[in-house]
C-alpha cells in the first residue's frame, strides 16, 4: 500500500521522458531567442565603437570651425549646409504636413481617409533615391543641380512621415473635448486648432523632430540634386555632411580619417535626436 | 471624427476656409504622388521609343551606345536584368538574415525579457533604425565588409561553393566587393523594422489565449508556437514585407559595398549593381532624353516593386485587423 502512494508520488513529481524533451526545447529556444536579442544589438555596439576609434584623432576643435580648404581642414561648411537644407525641407514639408493630417482627423469622410491614407502609404514606402530621381528629373533641367532640387526631394520624403504621425496623435485625442469646445459654441475651426492640435501637439512635434532626423540622414537624393550647386545660389547648401559618401573611396588618409570624423558627427546628431524624442515618448509608432 | 461640422454656412466662412486650408495639405500628397508616377512614366518614354520594355527587363547589357557620322547614337541598349538580379538577390539576402532574427529577438523582447531589460533593448534596436545610411556604408566599406569575407561568405563559399558555383569563390582572391555583403548589410540595417512590428502584432496577441494553453500544460515555447506565431502571422509576414521594401530602395550604403559591376555576376561572392546603386553611380553621366530616360526607367521600376509592396501590406495588415489578433 505504501509502495503504492510511493510510485504514485514518485510518478507525479517525476517528469516523463516526452516531458523533460519538451522542457528541453523549451529551454533551447529560450537560449535561441535570447541569442537572436543579442545579435540585434551587436551591430550598433560594433558600429559605434569602429566609427569612435577611427574618428577619434581627427575631433579637434578646428575640425567643426574651419572649412575644408583651411589649413587644418574642417567641415563647417558642411554643417552649416546639412542643417540649412534640412531646415528648410521641414519649415516647408511641416506646415503642409500638419495641415493633411489635420484635415484626414477632423474633417475629412471615411471614403477621403481610405484614399488618403492608401496614398500616405505609398509615399511613406518610395524610396529615397526615387525622390531624388524625381527632383533630377523635373526641377535639375531648370534649376540646374541646386540645393533646391534637394530640398524638394527631401520634402517628399518627410511630407508622408509628418501628416501620418499628426494623424495618428490627434486620433488619440478623446472625442469628448471636442464636442465639450463645440457645445460652449467655438467655431470648428477654434476647435480643432485650439483644442485638438493644442492637446497633441507635443506629438506632432515628435513627428516633425523625427523627420527633420530623417531628413539630415538622407543622401541618395543629394547625389543627383544638390551636387554641383552653382554658386550663384543665394543659399549655398550643395555641401553637407552626407558628402562624406565621396570620401570613402578616397586615397588620402586624411579624407578619409575626416570621413569617419563627420559619420560620428551626423550619427551623434540623429542618435541624440532620437534619444530626446524616444526617451519622452517610449512607445512612439510613428516611424 | 467627421461629425465635426455641425453647422454649413453659406459663403466663405472662417470655418470652410479652414477646411479647405487643411485640405490642401493632403492635396499637395496627392500631387505629388500622381506628379511622380506621371513623371516616371513620361520622362522614360523617349527609351521606350528605341527599345521595349521587354529589352529594358530581360537584357543584361547596359549599353549608352556610340555616335555615327551623322551625330546619332546609334547600337544602345538599357538591359537592366544585371540591376534588378542585384536588388531581388541583395533584398532577398538581407530578409533571410533579418526576418528569423528580428522575429525571434522580438519574441525574446514581449515573452522572455523582463521589463528592466525589455525596455532599453526595444530603444537600442530602434537606435539602429536611426543611423544615416552613408554612415552604416562607411563603416561596412571601412570593416564590416572584410570581416564577412573572412567569415560568413568563407565558410559558405567553402562549404557549398564545390557543388552549387553561385556560390563559390577563389579563395586565394576574394573579390573585393561582393552581393552577398551588401545583402548582409542591408539584412543589419531592415533589422529594427522586423522587430519592431513584429513585437506590436506580437504584443498584441490576447492574453486569454495565452492563459488557455498555458492552462492545458503548455510550456512557452509551445505558447509561442502554436498560438502566438500562428495569431501574429499575418502582421508578422506585413512587417517582413515592410523590411523588404526598405531593402529595395536603400542605396548609397549598398552601393558602398557592391562593386557597382555590369550585368549578372557568376557568384553571389562576386561584385554586382541594384537598381538603386546603378542610377547612384550613372545618373550624374546621364545626358540625352534618351540616357535620362533610362535612368527614369530605374526609377520606375523601383517605385512599381515599392509601391505593390505598400500596397501589399496595407491589405494584409487589414485583413489582420478583421481575421484576430486584435480582439
Amino acid at each position: 500500500m505504501s509502495m503504492q502512494t510511493g510510485t504514485i508520488a514518485k510518478l507525479l513529481t517525476q517528469p516523463t521522458a516526452g516531458e523533460r524533451a519538451r522542457q528541453r526545447v523549451n529551454w533551447t529556444m529560450r537560449i535561441l531567442v535570447g541569442v537572436a536579442a543579442f545579435l540585434a544589438i551587436l551591430p550598433l555596439i560594433a558600429l559605434i565603437a569602429f566609427v569612435l576609434l577611427q574618428s577619434a584623432p581627427f575631433l579637434v576643435p578646428s575640425f567643426f570651425f574651419n572649412n575644408p580648404l583651411d589649413t587644418s581642414p574642417g567641415i563647417l561648411n558642411a554643417i552649416v549646409g546639412s542643417l540649412q537644407l534640412t531646415g528648410l525641407t521641414v519649415l516647408i514639408s511641416g506646415p503642409i504636413g500638419i495641415a493633411g493630417g489635420v484635415y484626414l482627423s477632423e474633417f475629412a469622410s471615411p471614403r477621403v481617409v481610405a484614399i488618403g491614407e492608401t496614398a500616405i502609404d505609398v509615399m511613406l514606402g518610395v524610396p529615397s533615391i526615387v525622390a531624388g530621381v524625381f527632383a533630377y528629373l523635373i526641377l535639375v533641367p531648370v534649376l540646374g543641380f541646386s540645393g533646391w532640387a534637394a530640398v524638394v526631394a527631401l520634402s517628399i520624403l518627410t511630407l508622408p512621415i509628418m501628416m501620418r504621425s499628426t494623424q495618428e496623435v490627434l486620433r488619440l485625442v478623446p472625442q469628448a473635448i471636442r464636442e465639450a469646445s463645440l457645445a460652449l459654441g467655438v467655431p470648428v475651426w477654434k476647435t480643432a486648432l485650439f483644442v485638438s492640435v493644442r492637446t497633441a501637439l507635443p506629438g506632432i512635434l515628435t513627428g516633425v523632430i523625427l523627420a527633420f532626423s530623417r531628413a539630415l540622414g538622407e543622401t541618395a537624393p543629394l547625389l543627383m540634386t544638390a551636387r554641383g550647386t552653382n554658386a550663384e545660389n543665394w543659399l549655398d547648401f550643395s555641401t553637407t555632411m552626407n558628402a562624406i559618401y565621396q570620401y570613402s573611396a578616397a586615397a588620402d588618409d586624411l579624407l578619409i580619417g575626416q570621413a569617419w570624423a563627420t559619420a560620428l558627427v551626423l550619427m551623434a546628431i540623429a542618435l541624440t535626436i532620437n534619444v530626446l524624442v524616444r526617451g519622452r515618448t517610449v512607445n512612439s509608432r510613428t516611424a | 471624427m467627421a461629425g465635426l461640422e455641425l453647422r454649413r454656412t453659406g459663403g466663405l466662412s472662417a470655418d470652410s476656409l479652414f477646411r479647405r486650408i487643411t485640405g490642401t495639405g493632403l492635396l499637395v500628397l496627392g500631387v505629388a504622388l500622381v506628379g511622380l508616377i506621371v513623371a516616371f512614366v513620361g520622362y522614360s518614354n523617349p527609351l521606350w521609343a528605341i527599345q521595349s520594355p521587354i529589352d529594358f527587363l530581360t537584357s543584361a547589357t547596359w549599353s549608352t551606345g556610340t555616335i555615327d557620322e551623322n551625330g546619332q547614337v546609334v547600337d544602345a541598349l538599357y538591359g537592366a536584368l544585371g540591376a534588378l538580379f542585384g536588388t531581388a538577390a541583395t533584398s532577398l539576402i538581407a530578409v533571410l538574415f533579418a526576418a528569423p532574427i528580428g522575429i525571434l529577438a522580438a519574441i525574446y523582447l514581449v515573452e522572455f525579457a523582463p521589463p528592466r531589460v525589455s525596455a532599453p533593448l526595444t530603444f537600442i534596436v530602434e537606435l539602429i533604425a536611426a543611423i544615416p545610411s552613408v554612415v552604416f556604408g562607411l563603416w561596412a566599406a571601412g570593416d564590416l565588409s572584410n570581416r564577412l569575407r573572412d567569415t560568413i561568405e568563407w565558410w559558405i563559399a567553402s562549404s557549398f561553393g564545390r557543388f552549387i558555383p553561385f556560390l563559390s569563390e577563389d579563395p586565394e582572391s576574394p573579390a573585393a566587393d561582393s552581393v552577398f555583403r551588401a545583402g548582409f548589410l542591408l539584412a543589419i540595417m531592415i533589422l529594427p523594422m522586423v522587430v519592431a512590428v513584429s513585437r506590436e502584432f506580437i504584443r498584441s496577441v490576447p492574453i486569454s489565449l495565452r492563459e488557455g494553453y498555458i492552462g492545458m500544460g503548455a510550456t512557452k515555447w509551445e505558447v509561442i508556437r502554436d498560438v502566438i506565431l500562428p495569431t501574429a502571422r499575418i502582421g508578422l509576414i506585413g512587417g517582413v514585407l515592410l523590411a523588404l521594401g526598405r531593402a529595395i530602395g536603400e542605396t548609397v550604403a549598398v552601393t558602398m559595398v557592391i562593386g557597382n559591376a555590369e550585368g549578372v555576376p557568376s557568384s553571389l561572392f562576386q561584385p554586382g549593381q541594384t537598381v538603386a546603386s546603378k542610377i547612384a553611380s550613372n545618373i550624374a553621366e546621364a545626358s540625352g532624353e534618351i540616357a535620362i530616360g533610362s535612368m527614369a526607367a530605374l526609377g520606375l521600376s523601383l517605385f512599381l516593386l515599392t509601391t505593390m509592396i505598400s500596397l501589399a501590406v496595407r491589405v494584409l495588415i487589414r485583413r489582420f485587423a478583421f481575421t484576430g489578433g486584435r480582439a
